[in-house]
């Protein structure tokens, strides 16, 4: 069952922030303090380009075998 | 002293065992009723957000789902003490206890598949390139080309939909055989062709997987993804009417009533 579970770390990075960043629970209110906006921004920037070129990589990567249509 | 939240917990009691958090503070719970808010103690604001301190986060709450049915805080919620902390967990009571029950003995997991949009393109140009052979049109004039060649790109792009749409409703069928919730979003990109997160009870684990490798393998030729299992940050659903009021200004003698509803998060019963 392991290659089921492909963790790959930086893919795994990826499915991470892709929840943490933008899913769960939002709060708002006047008690709920902002810590760093800049540097989420920044981070954003960069989940970005890593994402593009993780699917730049897995879309280079040679596709072998005759495509299924579904049944 | 600030406090950076994780999670919302069903428990009223102390955590047993320790965990670290952000700047390496101990986590603990709030407790409010029958639940409670887990936090740590952050010293000072957080300057940098690093990959370290996103993972610390996502860390601490998978510890918590060995114990408790956690719901997920986005990440970066920081409350400036104990009674705001206790504050926000009585106007969110109802939201949280909801989601708590329908979450309860539930994991998330992960679905990107891939597939060669570039073959799949190459297929149907192919076959309307074989259909024109066939069936040759007139030469008309320039506008009617255009029109022609217009029609026939949307034909295609058409085309392409309902193959993205053949395939997912396939995948989809068997994987919410083993579901209770999902969420699918169909080509983000051109060679995404699916991004889904599905809700399955902790002892149909097994089973899930077992549908995605046997979907894996009558895929050939395409890529997947499967990652989880997750907290449910796919699946926490709350909404609350926030009213905010705005200021006048001088010019002005009248209140703007602002009324706006959130919706903190969303996902499609099976």
């Amino acid at each position: 069952m392991h290659n089921v579970v492909t963790k790959s770390r930086d893919v795994t990075l990826l499915e991470v922030l892709d929840r943490v960043l933008d899913k769960g629970v939002v709060i708002s209110g006047d008690a709920v303090i902002s810590v760093a906006d800049v540097d989420l921004i920044y981070l954003g920037l960069k989940v970005l380009l890593s994402s593009v070129e993780t699917m730049e990589q897995l879309r280079g990567a040679p596709i072998t075998g005759p495509m299924q249509e579904p049944t | 002293m600030a406090l950076y939240i994780y999670g919302i917990i069903d428990s009223s009691d102390q955590i047993n065992e320790p965990i670290y958090g952000l700047d390496g503070a101990c986590v603990y719970n709030i407790s409010y009723c029958d639940m409670g808010g887990v936090v740590s103690e952050l010293s000072e604001q957080l300057q940098n957000v690093t990959k370290n301190s996103v993972l610390t986060h996502e860390e601490v709450i998978e510890r918590l789902m060995g114990h408790f049915t956690v719901l997920p805080v986005k990440f970066d919620t920081v409350f400036d003490g104990r009674d705001s902390v206790l504050s926000m967990m009585q106007s969110y009571y109802k939201h949280f206890k909801d989601n708590l029950n329908r979450l309860r003995d539930k994991v998330e997991f992960g679905i990107k598949v891939i597939w060669p949009a570039d073959k799949i393109k190459k297929r149907i140009r192919n076959s309307h390139e074989k259909s024109k052979h066939e069936m040759p049109i007139p030469d008309g004039s320039s506008n009617k080309k255009f029109m022609r060649e217009k029609l026939e790109k949307y034909r295609k792009d058409e085309e392409f939909e309902k193959k993205a749409d053949k395939f997912i409703n396939v995948m989809d069928i068997f994987f919410s055989k083993f579901a209770v919730e999902k969420t699918l979003k169909k080509l983000k990109t051109e060679n995404l062709l699916l991004d889904a997160a599905y809700l399955v009870e902790k002892d149909r684990q097994d089973d899930f997987k077992e549908a995605f490798e046997h979907i894996k393998s009558a895929h050939i030729g395409f890529k997947f993804l499967f990652s989880g299992p997750w907290p449910p940050y796919n699946f926490v659903i709350c909404q609350r009417k926030v009213t905010y009021l705005k200021i006048p200004s001088k010019k002005t003698c009248l209140f703007d009533k602002l009324i706006q509803h959130q919706d903190l998060a969303g996902a499609d019963k099976i």
